[in-house]
C-alpha cells in the first residue's frame, strides 16, 4: 500500500514539531557522536583506528568481538525461531505462559543472567559440579555466548513470531494442494518467506551483543571485546581519545549492520502481499517434529526459570551454593543506606524519561509516516540512532560533550548537564540518555501501526477543522495508543536496566541501581547482586503494571487494522 | 519570714542568677583556639566552626577555626560501605552536607582529568597512592599539609603535600580451604608456589589495567626480581595458571568463595572481609616478600569547597575516623594514625615480609609497564 | 470431451467444532454426488458451511463423520497433498518469493517432472491464458486479475481430477469478475475437470454452474440447475437469495382434481404452479418475480393477466429498465419493466395497474420449517 503523505503545506504544529525533533536528536545523540569522532582523531585515538588491523592486540580484540557477535546472532536467532515456530504452529497447553516466559529476559537487569549462570553452571556450579561433577569454565567466550544468546533471543522470537503469524495460511495449503508434503512446504514455502525475519533478527542480535558492556565485564574474563576495551581505556589508561578510538571501531560495524538490517526489515512487506489472508494455519502434527520442538522449548524454558529461581533464592541466602542459610542481610544492607538513594533516583529519573521517550518516539513516527515528504527516511534513521549506537559509545560521548557547557564561537548553546558540577547534579544527562535509548522502540512500533491506519481518518479530522496538533492529540494518538503503551513499558524497563552509558555519568548526587549492581558483582558479592536484581524486577513489574493500567483507560482497540478498501 | 522578705529574696536571687548567666560563657560558644587537643578528636566542630589539631612548639592544640559551609563532594575509591560510613560520620560531625561517589582508582583518575576544567569533586580519598602520584603528574591535585601529618610515619606522606596516607594494605594470597584440600595443596607461601602446574586454571587476579591491586602485584615482581623484564617473564608464567583477570582488586573473592578457583591475589584485608561474610577462605603471604599499598587522600585542584575538603582530610587522618573502618565498615586495612586502634582482624605486619615499595617509582613506570602487560601477557590467557 | 474420471461423492459429511455447550455444527450431513466434468457451485451466505465443506473435500478439515469418495475411493485417510485435487484460494496464495513461472511450476516440480517438461507445460498454459509476458514477474507486480489467472494456471497445470475454488473472485472489481467468470467457465468446459466452486455471489453461481447447491445453516436447502433454482425454488430462503422476489400473502389455496392449483393472493385469483410441499404447508407464499409483473397506467386495457391496483411509491429509470415500488392494499410490490416506452412509465404518486403473469408465479411452502417427507 502506497503511503500517502499529507499533500498540503506543513502547518504550524508540524513545523514546530519538526524543529523540536531535529534539535532533540542533535543534542541527544548526534553531537556526542560528532565529539567521539573528533576525539578519535587525536593521537592516541587515531593510532587505534589506523592500526586496527595491523596491531596484533587490536586485531585480536576485533576478532573476539566479531566472533562473539556472530555466534550470539546465530544461536539467538535459532533459539528465537524454534520458540516462535513452536508457539505459532504447535498445539500444546500453556502457550500463554510460555509466551510470557520467553519475553522475560527483555526486562532482565544486567548481570542477572551472567551471575545466575555462573552460580548454576560455572566451575562450582550447583548443576554442573553439584549434579554432574563437571567444572566447565564459562568465563570468556562460552559464557558470553550463552548468556547473551539467552538475553537477546526474545528479540528474534518476537520478530519471527510476528512474521509467522502474518503469513497467509493459504500459502501452506496451496503448497499441499499442489502435492507437497508438510516438510517440503516448510522447506520451499515457509522458510524462504521467513528469510527477511531471519536476516533482520540476526543483524539486530549482532548489534546488541557487540554493544553489550555488562556481560563482558562480569563473565568475559580475559576475552576482551571492543566494548570492554573502550571501557578499560577510560578506567585503566585514563585516555579519552583512546576510548574514542575504540568507540569508533565499535561504532562502524554497528552502524553498517544497522543499515543493512533496515533493508531487510523493509523486505518483510513481501510476505503478506496477495489479497486477504484467510483461515488458520495448520498445526504441526508429525510426532517427531512435535517431540523435537517441544523438547527444545521445554529445555529453554526450564533454563530461563532456573536462572530466575537462582536470582530469587540467591537474594535470600547468605552465599548461594556455599552457605545456604536463609538471611535477610542482603536486603537489610541494601535498604539500610547502601541502595536507598539509588532506588529513589533511578526510579524517578526513569519515570521522568518514560513519557518523554514515548511521546518523542510517537512524534517521530508520525512525522516520518504522515508529514515529512522528503527526508522521511533520514529522519527515521536518525531517530533510530539511539539503539544503533552502542551504549558504551554513547556514555563516553556524553561524558566528553556534556561535562562542559557546549559552546559555539564562545556562545553557550547548551549548558553542562553531566558530571557532579552540572545542573541538577548530572540528572539531566542521565534522563537524556534514557530518552534517546528507549524512544526508538516506540518509534518502530508507532511507524508500523501508522502504516496500517488509513490516512483518510486523519484527513477527515483535518477537513472538520482540527489543526495538526489537535488531530495528533485527539485522533492519531488514541489510535496508536497500543504502540504508545508498549513504547512506554519498554522505555521504563529499559531505562531501569540500562548500564553501559550510565557508568560514565554517575555523580555524587545521582547514584543509579545498575551501577550499584556492577559494583557488587565486581566485588563478587553475589548476594547483593541478586537482591538488587530482585528489587529491580519488582520495581519494573509494579510500575510497569501501573503504567499499563493508566494508559489502558485511554486505549482504542485496534485489533482490526483500520484499513479501508483501496 | 514576712511575705515582703520572701519576695525581696526571690528578686535578688533572680538578679544574681541572671547576672551569672550573662557573665558565664555558654559551654557551646567556647572558642577552642589555643586549647589543648583532647580525647574528643583531632577535628572538632562547634557551632559550624571547625577546629583542627596542630602541633605548635611541641604541644597539640587547636588551631584557627574555620567556618564551613556549602556542600562537600568526595571522590571515594575504597569499598562503598566504607565510603558510606565515612561520609555519614563527617556529615554528623561538621554539619556539612557531604556526598560521594565510589569509583575504582583508574575511574577516579579519569573522572578528575575529564572534569579538570570544572572540578566536580573537592577531595579524593582512598585508592593506592601511586594513582594519586599519577594525579599529581596529571595536574589534578593540589597540596594540603594537614597538621595531623606530623604524627604519621615518613612512608605515609609525600614531601610536597599532594597526598597523605590513611590506610595501608598488604598484598597476599587468599585461598579456598576446600579447593586446596581437593587439589592436595597447602596454602601458598611463596610466589613460586603459584607456578605449580596443579594450580592451572585455579588462580585469579585483577587486571593491572583497571586495578590498583593488580598493579601492585605487578610492581612487586619488579621489586623482588630486580627488573621489568623479569617481572613480565614471571607474569607470563603465572598467566598459564590464571583462569581469568577480574576488573577490580577484590573481584577474585567472589569465585574464591564459591570454590571455582583455589587461590586469588588480593589484598589481605579484602580476604578477611570475605571470610567474615562466611566464605571458607584462608590468608597467606609469600616469604620472598610482598607488595603493599598505601591508601592516600588528596585535595583536588580547583575544589569548589577547599575549606571543607581540608577539614575532611584532617578528619580522615584522625584516629576517630580511621577507627570507623574495622568497627563499622568491614574494612581491615592497617591504619596510619598511631592512635588508631589495632583490630585483631587486621594483618600482623610483624609476620609479613614487605618489599621496599616506592610509590613514586611505581607511579612513574605505570603507563608503560601496563602497556607491556597488555601486549605480552594479558591477551594470551589460555588457561582453562 | 466426456470425462470418465472425477466422480466425487460426499456422503453424510458432517463437521462439528468445539464440544459440550459450545459445539458448533458447521456442516450437517451433507450428501452430494458430482459427476465427472460437472461444475457445481456451493452457494450461500457466510457461515452456511460451504467453505468448510470444500475444505473437507480438499482435506484441510477432517470430517467429524461422513466420507468423501473420488471415483469410488475413500479419501479420508489421504492428506491434502496426496489428493489429486487443485485449489484456487480467495487470496490467490501465490508464493510471494517466486516468479510467476516458478509458481506455476511448483506442482510439477513436486511431481518430479524434468526441467524440459516443466518448461513446456508451464509456457503452454501461461500462453493459453495470455500470461506469457508475465513469466518472470513477481506476484506483487501483478494486478488482481493477473494474480487470479496465475493461481488458476498453477492449479490446472498439474492436471488434477477435481478443481476446487474458494471464493476466488471476491477480491476483484465487478467488471473483472465478470470477465474472469467467462474465462474460468471456458477453460473448465474445455478441459472438462470436475469443479466445485464456493461463493456467496448469486450472479457467479448462476453464470458458472451446471448445478447449484444452496446451503444455509450447515444444510443443503436446494440443489438443482440454475433454472430450477431460479424458477422453482424450494423455500422462501432460496427464492430470496437468488434474484429478487415478491412474496404475496396467500389467503386461499385450492387444488383441483387434475392437479391445477388456484390461489387467491393480493386480492387476485391466479392459477399457478406449486411446490409439492406447498400444498401441505400451513402458510404458503406465492413467489412472483419483479420481472413478471407488468405495470401500466390505470385505465389501460386488461391483458391476459390478473390485475391489481396500487400507488407508485418510487420509480427509478435505469435506461434499459425501470424499477417500481408500488404500494397495494396488501403489501408493497417491486416490479421491473424492461425496455420501457417512456410515455408509459407511471410517475410517483399515480395509480398503477399491476398485472401478474401467473405462468411465472410459484407457490412456496412456508419457510424455516424442516420439510419432512411425512408432511
Amino acid at each position: 500500500m502506497a503511503l500517502k503523505k499529507s499533500g498540503s503545506k506543513y502547518d504550524i504544529f508540524t513545523k514546530i514539531a519538526l524543529v523540536l525533533v531535529v534539535a532533540i536528536i542533535f543534542f541527544l545523540i548526534v553531537l556526542p557522536l560528532i565529539n567521539i569522532l573528533i576525539f578519535s582523531t587525536q593521537p592516541t585515538g587515531s593510532v587505534i583506528v589506523r592500526n586496527a588491523l595491523s596491531d596484533e592486540v587490536t586485531r585480536q580484540i576485533l576478532w573476539n568481538t566479531m566472533k562473539m557477535g556472530l555466534s550470539v546472532a546465530f544461536l539467538g536467532t535459532l533459539l528465537g525461531f524454534l520458540m516462535a515456530y513452536t508457539q505459532a504452529r504447535v498445539d500444546f497447553k500453556g502457550k500463554k505462559i510460555l509466551h510470557i516466559i520467553n519475553l522475560i529476559p527483555i526486562i532482565s537487569p544486567p548481570f542477572a543472567f551472567a551471575t545466575a549462570i555462573i552460580v548454576l553452571f560455572g566451575r562450582s556450579g550447583i548443576i554442573t559440579r553439584g549434579i554432574f561433577d563437571w567444572r566447565p569454565t564459562l568465563y570468556g567466550y562460552p559464557g558470553l555466548v550463552l548468556v547473551l544468546s539467552l538475553s537477546f533471543f526474545p528479540i528474534a522470537y518476537m520478530n519471527l513470531l510476528g512474521m509467522l503469524r502474518s503469513l497467509d495460511p493459504a500459502l501452506d495449503e496451496a503448497g499441499s494442494s499442489l502435492g507437497a508434503n508438510k516438510l517440503r512446504v516448510f522447506r520451499t514455502v515457509t522458510l524462504p518467506l521467513l528469510i527477511p525475519g531471519f536476516a533482520g533478527s540476526f543483524l539486530l542480535l549482532f548489534i546488541e551483543s557487540i554493544a553489550d558492556l555488562a556481560n563482558p565485564l562480569i563473565i568475559g574474563g580475559s576475552y576482551t571485546v571492543l566494548a570492554s576495551r573502550a571501557y578499560m581505556a577510560i578506567n585503566g589508561d585514563y585516555d579519552i581519545p583512546m576510548a574514542a578510538g575504540y568507540s569508533f571501531l565499535l561504532l562502524l560495524p554497528a552502524l553498517l549492520v544497522f543499515l543493512v538490517q533496515r533493508y531487510w526489515a523493509q523486505r518483510k512487506n513481501v510476505v503478506s502481499v496477495t489479497g486477504k489472508p484467510s483461515g488458520r494455519s495448520t498445526p504441526v502434527t508429525s510426532p517427531i517434529a512435535r517431540f523435537f520442538l517441544l523438547s527444545v522449548t521445554f529445555l529453554l524454558t526450564t533454563l530461563i526459570l532456573m536462572v530466575y529461581a537462582t536470582v530469587l533464592l540467591g537474594a535470600f541466602v547468605r552465599i548461594i551454593g556455599v552457605e545456604n542459610s536463609f538471611t535477610l542481610e542482603h536486603f537489610r544492607f541494601l535498604l539500610g543506606g547502601f541502595a536507598n538513594a539509588a532506588v529513589k533516583t533511578t526510579t524517578i529519573l526513569a519515570l521522568i524519561a518514560t513519557p518523554l521517550a514515548g511521546i518523542f518516539g510517537m512524534l517521530i513516527a508520525w512525522l516520518v509516516i504522515r508529514k515529512v515528504r522528503r527526508g522521511g527516511e533520514a529522519l527515521d534513521f536518525l531517530g533510530m540512532l539511539g539503539i544503533a549506537v552502542p551504549g558504551t559509545v554513547i556514555g563516553i560521548g556524553y561524558a566528553i560533550t556534556y561535562n562542559d557547557p557546549v559552546k559555539v564561537a564562545g556562545v553557550t548553546i547548551f549548558p553542562q548537564v553531566a558530571g557532579g558540577a552540572a545542573i541538577l547534579g548530572g540528572a539531566i544527562a542521565i534522563v537524556m540518555v534514557y530518552v534517546i535509548r528507549s524512544s526508538p522502540a516506540g518509534q518502530r512500533s508507532g511507524i508500523s501501526l501508522l502504516q496500517q491506519i488509513d490516512p483518510s481518518i486523519e484527513e477527515a479530522s483535518a477537513s472538520l477543522g482540527a489543526a495538526g496538533g489537535r488531530t495528533f492529540r485527539l485522533v492519531t494518538l488514541p489510535l496508536i495508543s497500543g504502540a504508545f503503551l508498549s513504547g512506554l513499558m519498554y522505555a521504563f524497563a529499559h531505562s531501569m536496566t540500562t548500564l553501559s552509558p550510565i557508568i560514565f555519568l554517575v555523580t555524587p548526587d545521582i547514584s543509579i541501581l545498575t551501577q550499584k549492581i556492577l559494583a557488587e558483582a565486581d566485588q563478587g558479592r553475589y548476594g547483593n547482586v541478586f537482591a538488587l536484581c530482585c528489587m529491580l524486577i519488582v520495581l519494573i513489574m509494579i510500575i510497569g503494571g501501573l503504567i499499563n493500567l493508566l494508559v489502558r483507560r485511554f486505549q482504542v482497540s485496534t485489533d482490526r487494522p483500520l484499513v479501508t478498501g483501496r | 519570714m514576712t511575705k515582703k522578705r520572701t519576695v525581696a529574696v526571690g528578686i535578688v536571687a533572680t538578679l544574681i542568677i541572671s547576672l551569672m548567666a550573662a557573665i558565664a560563657p555558654a559551654h557551646a560558644a567556647r572558642d577552642l583556639k589555643g586549647s589543648q587537643c583532647g580525647r574528643e578528636g583531632l577535628v572538632r566542630t562547634i557551632k559550624g566552626v571547625t577546629y583542627t589539631c596542630e602541633r605548635v612548639s611541641g604541644k597539640l592544640q587547636y588551631a584557627e577555626g574555620r567556618k564551613l559551609s556549602g556542600t562537600l563532594n568526595v571522590l571515594c575509591t575504597p569499598q562503598e560501605l566504607w565510603c558510606v560510613e565515612m561520609t555519614k560520620a563527617f556529615q554528623e560531625k561538621t554539619g556539612i552536607t557531604t556526598k560521594f561517589i565510589r569509583l575504582s582508582s583508574g575511574e577516579s583518575l579519569t573522572r578528575l582529568i575529564a572534569s579538570k576544567g570544572n572540578p566536580e569533586f573537592d577531595v579524593w580519598t582512598g585508592g593506592p597512592n601511586d594513582s594519586h602520584i599519577s594525579g599529581r603528574i596529571q595536574g589534578v591535585l593540589d597540596t594540603y599539609k594537614s597538621p595531623t601529618r606530623n604524627m604519621l610515619k615518613a612512608q605515609f606522606k609525600d614531601s610536597d603535600g599532594y597526598w597523605t596516607g590513611i590506610y595501608m594494605g598488604a598484598l597476599g594470597f587468599c585461598s579456598n580451604k576446600n579447593e586446596l584440600k581437593r587439589l592436595g595443596l597447602k596454602a601458598p607461601t611463596s610466589w613460586n608456589d603459584l607456578l605449580n602446574p596443579k594450580y592451572k586454571g585455579n588462580i585469579m587476579m585483577a587486571h593491572p589495567g583497571t586495578s590498583g591491586t593488580a598493579y601492585t602485584t605487578l610492581w612487586s615482581q619488579v621489586l623482588r626480581l630486580g627488573s621489568e623484564d623479569a617481572a613480565i617473564d614471571y607474569m607470563k608464567e603465572l598467566n598459564k595458571n590464571i583462569l581469568s583477570y577480574t576488573r577490580s582488586g577484590a573481584g577474585p573473592t567472589g569465585p574464591l568463595g564459591r570454590g571455582e578457583i583455589a587461590t586469588g591475589l588480593v589484598f589481605s584485608h579484602d580476604c578477611t572481609a570475605a571470610i567474615l561474610r562466611g566464605n571458607p577462605l584462608v590468608v597467606s603471604f609469600p616469604k620472598e616478600g610482598t607488595g603493599f599499598e598505601i591508601g592516600g587522600i588528596a585535595l583536588v585542584k580547583g575544589a569548589k569547597n577547599p575549606d571543607a575538603a581540608k577539614a575532611y582530610i584532617d578528619f580522615a587522618l584522625s584516629a576517630e575516623a580511621q577507627n570507623i573502618g574495622p568497627a563499622k565498615a568491614e574494612s581491615f586495612q592497617i591504619l596510619t594514625n598511631p592512635s588508631a586502634r589495632y583490630d585483631r582482624r587486621m594483618v600482623n605486619l610483624k609476620k609479613v615480609t614487605l618489599l621496599n615499595y616506592e610509590a613514586e617509582a611505581a607511579g612513574v613506570a605505570a603507563a608503560k609497564l601496563k602497556a607491556r602487560f597488555d601486549k605480552e601477557v594479558a591477551l594470551t590467557s589460555s588457561a582453562k | 470431451m466426456t470425462k470418465t474420471t472425477g466422480k466425487l461423492e460426499l456422503r453424510n459429511l458432517t463437521k462439528e467444532f468445539g464440544n459440550g455447550n459450545e459445539k458448533v455444527v458447521a456442516v450437517n450431513e451433507l450428501s452430494l454426488t458430482i459427476n465427472p466434468g460437472e461444475f457445481v457451485t456451493l452457494l450461500g451466505p457466510s457461515g452456511c458451511g460451504k467453505t468448510t465443506a470444500l475444505r473437507m473435500v480438499a482435506g484441510f478439515e477432517s470430517p467429524t463423520s461422513g466420507q468423501v469418495l473420488l471415483d469410488g475411493e475413500d479419501l479420508s485417510a489421504l492428506t491434502p497433498d496426496r489428493r489429486p485435487m487443485g485449489m484456487v484460494f480467495q487470496s490467490y496464495a501465490l508464493f510471494p518469493h517466486m516468479t510467476v513461472f516458478d509458481n506455476v511450476a511448483y506442482g510439477l516440480k513436486v511431481k518430479k517432472f524434468s526441467t524440459a517438461q516443466i518448461k513446456k507445460e508451464v509456457n503452454e498454459i501461461l500462453d493459453s491464458m495470455n500470461l506469457a509476458h508475465l513469466t518472470n514477474r513477481a506476484p506483487n507486480q501483478l494486478s488482481g486479475g493477473q494474480q487470479q489467472r496465475v493461481a488458476l494456471a498453477r492449479a490446472m497445470v498439474v492436471k488434477p481430477k477435481v478443481l476446487l475454488f474458494d471464493e476466488p473472485l471476491s477480491n476483484l472489481d465487478a467488471k473483472l469478475r465478470a470477465q474472469m467468470r467467462i474465462e474460468i467457465r471456458t477453460i473448465q468446459r474445455r478441459l472438462g475437470i470436475t469443479s466445485i466452486f464456493v461463493t456467496h455471489d448469486q450472479d457467479e453461481a448462476m453464470s458458472l454452474s451446471d448445478r447449484i447447491v444452496v446451503m444455509r445453516n450447515a444444510v443443503v436447502e436446494q440443489s438443482g440447475t440454475p433454472e430450477e433454482i431460479y424458477r422453482r425454488p424450494s423455500s422462501v430462503f432460496v427464492a430470496d437469495f437468488i434474484g429478487r422476489s415478491n412474496f404475496l400473502a396467500v389467503s386461499e389455496v385450492k387444488k383441483s382434481n387434475n392437479g391445477a392449483v388456484t390461489v387467491e393472493a393480493s386480492g387476485v385469483r391466479l392459477d399457478v404452479n406449486a411446490h409439492p410441499q406447498a400444498l401441505k404447508s400451513t402458510h404458503p407464499h406465492l413467489l412472483v418475480r419483479p420481472e413478471s409483473i407488468s405495470v401500466k397506467k390505470s385505465g389501460t386495457a386488461n391483458e391476459n393477466r390478473k390485475a391489481n391496483e396500487g400507488i407508485v411509491k418510487s420509480v427509478v429509470f435505469y435506461g434499459n429498465h425501470v424499477e417500481y415500488s408500488i404500494d397495494t392494499p396488501h403489501q408493497t410490490i417491486s416490479a421491473v419493466v424492461s425496455d420501457p416506452v417512456y410515455d408509459d412509465i407511471v410517475p410517483v404518486g399515480a395509480v398503477a395497474k399491476i398485472n401478474f403473469d401467473e405462468s411465472r408465479a410459484w407457490l412456496l411452502p412456508s419457510d424455516s420449517a424442516v420439510i419432512t417427507t411425512e408432511e
